[in-house]
């Protein structure tokens, strides 16, 4: 059914979305390039040759992927331990509530929280020193602003865990993973067969397309990483600021070099990620 | 559709087009600005009455931004109807938002005044964005003395009326007495401290810290007026790799093992106050007193200078090319560089960042008043480390530095 | 088949438990943000203060045009783009190619803010929209859009189309099958889509501050000032004037903040 408004509403629909998106890409190619900005002299591979050898954007994007990976393997464990222990946990009373509390936190302020939380002199480490286990404040390990970036890792885990949660316990109603575990039982399958191959399975093949949506996001984040990183290992969208505002002149083609080059990964990413869901 | 098909079209000839533009000439804001400076004082005054000026400047200390939004903006409205605006950003990124704009075209600047200083006057001028010459046409300015080398150049650029004096500092470091009774007078001495005592000391990754490298360079290049005059890259060279050599023999005892330091001195303040560091710094030498009045630091904290001594320098206004609030940027600039600002700023209650100001070209009932400013109790007198100060090295030093710092040591 | 639990399970101690770990975050935001001084090693800051609050209320401190300032800008953000992606959803979700339409949208979902931003942002100053508000609230549009739309599809699907059609063939005008069958049945979807959509808007930092140059003074804005200062307090109580509208959202409906999209 087609209407006259329909080929307006599209356009607009492309003026708003994909329009910018290509025009920002470009602009930045452009850019890296030598083509456009104050400073440029005209075409030139030095940039892309600079971020390319360097090994800082090479890091920087492990780190993310890393990161990424890391978090949502964590988040994703613990929901799926949390949600086959007691499936109907979060469906009603208190819990399906509390549950959503932590999802009114923006990002920065998990930051900050976790700043406060897991620093030398935060609130983990007070516990512990009242506890006894530490002597001073400088006993207490290195959670934020360390290379290894388990502060922003445990950071992304606590955002993407209630997330999790919720979306099994929606999917495992939906799918009618009970019934199945059920049929298994009478079929003779002990509950960790159970558990290991029939609920994780249906669980995960369906919640896959929403995980791998979110290990982008975690990818692309930039408030978590800004206060809880290292300078020594930033994640690629720090990096590409950085570049841009805090650095040398002379770096900004830099910025829109990477800006470019995680494009590539992003949207390639999630390209075969919902051509994949074609063939499904 | 169609819309799809031609979508990639549309896009190559919209960036075609944007390509081939050429920004117009700013040429509007340059002869309504020569009008300005023919004009009498009370006409600018007048002209400014209403305006919204948007100042830029760091806002990473909670005291100057007390100062700023408690007085400075009450009274430019009050005295001038002027609303002042107040943004954050600094160095780099005023810089690059100005150049955005002169690349663009843009008629009028979203930034009407701007704090800065030495590395960020130099690439301003650099591309041209600064307007000036202006601050002879302030009446406070007679009260400055251009002459001084500490106020009329800034980081080995004569500030040749481009940029408004406003605030002159030094950098101290602070300790507190109860914890290090002894703090580390040197280089060695401090290469001692951290050995024995890890973990304790670090620097910030802004612009304290880069000061504080840049006072080392100097110690290590002789000390003095080693390293003054414009830019030597053989010397730079040298000095850079035996100061990187240095802080990577300090690099194991610094806090976090040199890996990582605090974003700006706020955090450093707080680590400070924590306990967690023994040591932070500042570029203003009356930090430590303001920070003590107002319960951030206990009572046992002072600060002091190494006698191969600190950087001294003065920070300023500028005015951007493209504002459109010029007569308002003044009419602000000579308030902030008027003696009742000037003093409520030095107060360390207040701020206690130096005066620019002359005193010996004050009217004489002012001049009491500055002398009266309450004692300073636990950062040393500016007379007893007047002697220690250094003046600030070209503006090049500052970017070499900041750039080798991150690739030398962070990245490693 | 869901086994119901029983009621002395249903609210029993470890319930309790887990939900005040899940509450713990945002009780300790708001602690915090009526402290005073907190030194190593207390536990707990040592001095309360009602100060923050009582300048906020008074509207002494710039945190209360944050907060107004904030629920304008995310709440006429989601109006817009309520109305404009529930239109365009439609026109979509009808599509031959919708799966390509879909597409479009969700590359520009995923994208970061924040380098969006960054390449845009020669745009908006040539579009003189850099450092306004409205430049501010043209980037979150931009943003929102794509969501929006990707969340609206999912209302079209087989059962709306079937109804519209039956309307059509009963002989209603398009504004008479508008107001008396589409509407009821999408209102709860539109209103799910809004909350969701400003809430999108109320969240972002990155975008902001590269485009609105501090002009466009958020409360994410200000938290990051504050974090900034290092003065964590401030943090604190702006991070909890962040969390309330989610919380009274959440109140209202769960379903308001929670997105399957994310």
């Amino acid at each position: 059914m087609r209407s006259r408004s329909q080929p307006w509403l599209l356009a607009l629909f492309a003026l708003l979305t994909v329009a910018p998106l290509a025009a920002g890409i470009l602009y930045a190619l452009a850019y890296s390039l030598g083509l456009t900005g104050l400073l440029n002299t005209g075409f030139t591979l030095a940039h892309w040759q600079a971020v390319l050898g360097a090994g800082v954007f090479w890091q920087a994007l492990w780190f993310s992927a890393a990161q990424a990976v890391g978090a949502i393997s964590l988040a994703l464990a613990l929901a799926l331990v949390v949600v086959l222990w007691r499936p109907g946990a979060f469906q009603t009373g208190l819990l399906s509530f509390a549950i959503y509390l932590p999802l009114t936190l923006p990002a920065i302020v998990v930051a900050f929280l976790a700043f406060q939380g897991l620093s030398k002199s935060g609130l983990l480490s007070r516990i512990a020193y009242a506890l006894g286990f530490i002597g001073g404040l400088e006993q207490f390990p290195d959670l934020v602003n360390d290379p290894a970036g388990i502060g922003i890792l445990l950071a992304h885990a606590g955002m993407a865990t209630p997330f999790f949660i919720l979306l099994l316990t929606q999917l495992y109603e939906q799918e009618r993973v009970a019934a199945y575990a059920d049929l298994a039982a009478t079929l003779g399958a002990t509950r960790r067969q159970r558990i290991l191959k029939v609920q994780t399975p249906l669980l995960l093949r369906r919640a896959f397309p929403t995980v791998v949506l979110y290990a982008l996001f975690v990818m692309s984040a930039y408030e978590i990483p800004l206060l809880l990183g290292s300078q020594s290992r930033p994640m690629v969208t720090v990096l590409a600021v950085e570049k841009l505002q805090r650095y040398n002149l002379a770096d900004i083609p830099q910025a829109y070099t990477i800006s470019v080059l995680y494009s590539v990964v992003v949207i390639g990413a999630t390209l075969w990620l919902l051509g994949r869901q074609k063939t499904q | 559709m169609i819309i799809l098909r031609s979508m990639p079209a549309l896009v190559a000839a919209a960036l075609l087009w944007l390509a081939g533009c050429a920004p117009p000439s700013a040429e509007k804001p340059g002869k309504a600005a020569d009008e300005l400076l023919a004009m009498p004082w009370d006409s600018l005054e007048h002209s400014a009455r209403n305006a919204t000026l948007t100042l830029m400047m760091w806002q990473g200390d909670p005291l100057i931004n007390a100062y700023m939004n408690d007085y400075v903006a009450p009274q430019l409205k009050q005295r001038y109807g002027i609303t002042l605006n107040i943004v954050s950003g600094q160095g780099a990124q005023v810089v690059q938002i100005l150049m955005g704009e002169l690349q663009t075209g843009k008629e009028a600047s979203a930034i009407d005044l701007m704090w800065i200083n030495g590395e960020t006057f130099f690439q301003l001028r650099q591309i041209e964005a600064l307007w000036g010459p202006w601050t002879d046409k302030l009446p406070h300015a007679q009260y400055i003395n251009f002459e001084n080398p500490f106020i009329g150049i800034d980081f080995q650029q004569p500030v040749a009326g481009y940029e408004c004096p406003w605030g002159n500092v030094q950098m101290a470091i602070i300790y507190d007495s109860l914890k290090t009774p002894r703090p580390p007078a040197d280089r060695a001495e401090l290469a001692a401290f951290v050995k024995a005592n890890p973990g304790r000391f670090t620097i910030d990754n802004q612009f304290t810290g880069l000061t504080f490298l840049k006072a080392l360079l100097i110690d290590i290049a002789g000390g003095g007026q080693a390293l003054s005059g414009p830019f030597n890259e053989a010397k730079y060279k040298q000095y850079s790799a035996e100061l990187w050599a240095y802080w990577r023999s300090l690099q194991p005892y610094l806090w976090k093992q040199g890996r990582t330091y605090p974003e700006g001195v706020a955090p450093m303040h707080q680590l400070f106050a924590n306990g967690e560091l023994w040591f932070t710094m500042s570029n203003n030498d009356c930090e430590v007193d303001n920070k003590v009045m107002q319960g951030v630091f206990g009572p046992t904290a002072r600060a002091y200078v190494w006698e191969s001594g600190t950087i001294q320098n003065a920070h300023y206004l500028g005015i951007p090319r493209l504002s459109a609030n010029k007569a308002a940027a003044m009419v602000a600039a000579n308030f902030m560089i008027s003696p009742e600002a000037q003093l409520r700023k030095m107060d360390p209650a207040v701020w206690g960042d130096g005066t620019v100001l002359d005193l010996n070209r004050l009217p004489p009932e002012w001049q009491e008043r500055f002398r009266n400013l309450p004692n300073r109790r636990h950062a040393p007198p500016r007379e007893a480390i007047q002697a220690n100060a250094l003046m600030e090295l070209a503006p090049e030093y500052m970017i070499r530095l900041a750039e080798d710092f991150r690739r030398e040591i962070i990245q490693q | 088949m869901m086994k119901t639990i029983p009621e002395h399970v249903r609210n029993s101690w470890r319930r309790r438990l887990l939900a005040g770990l899940l509450a713990s975050p945002l009780l300790w935001l708001a602690l915090l943000s009526a402290g005073r001084q907190w030194p190593y090693p207390a536990l707990l800051p040592l001095e309360w203060t009602p100060e923050h609050w009582s300048r906020l209320l008074t509207g002494r401190s710039d945190l209360a045009f944050s907060l107004f300032f904030s629920l304008g800008l995310s709440g006429g953000v989601a109006v817009l783009i309520t109305a404009l992606s529930f239109g365009v959803s439609r026109a979509v979700a009808y599509h031959r190619r919708r799966r390509y339409w879909l597409l479009a949208a969700y590359l520009p979902y995923v994208f970061s803010p924040v380098i969006l931003a960054a390449c845009l942002q020669y745009f908006f100053l040539r579009a003189n929209l850099a450092g306004a508000v409205a430049g501010v609230f043209v980037a979150q549009v931009l943003i929102t859009m794509p969501y929006g739309v990707i969340f609206f599809t999912n209302f079209w699907n087989g059962h709306i189309r079937s109804l519209e059609q039956l309307a059509y063939t009963l002989g209603s005008s398009r504004w008479q099958a508008t107001l008396y069958v589409l509407w009821p049945a999408a209102r709860g979807t539109l209103l799910t889509g809004f909350f969701q959509i400003f809430l999108i808007s109320w969240f972002e930092y990155g975008l902001t501050q590269l485009i609105g140059l501090g002009k466009a003074p958020t409360l994410t804005i200000k938290v990051f000032q504050y974090v900034q200062e290092a003065n964590l307090f401030y943090a604190a109580l702006a991070g909890t004037l962040l969390a309330l509208p989610p919380v009274v959202l959440l109140w209202i409906n769960k379903r308001f903040v929670f997105s399957r999209m994310l």
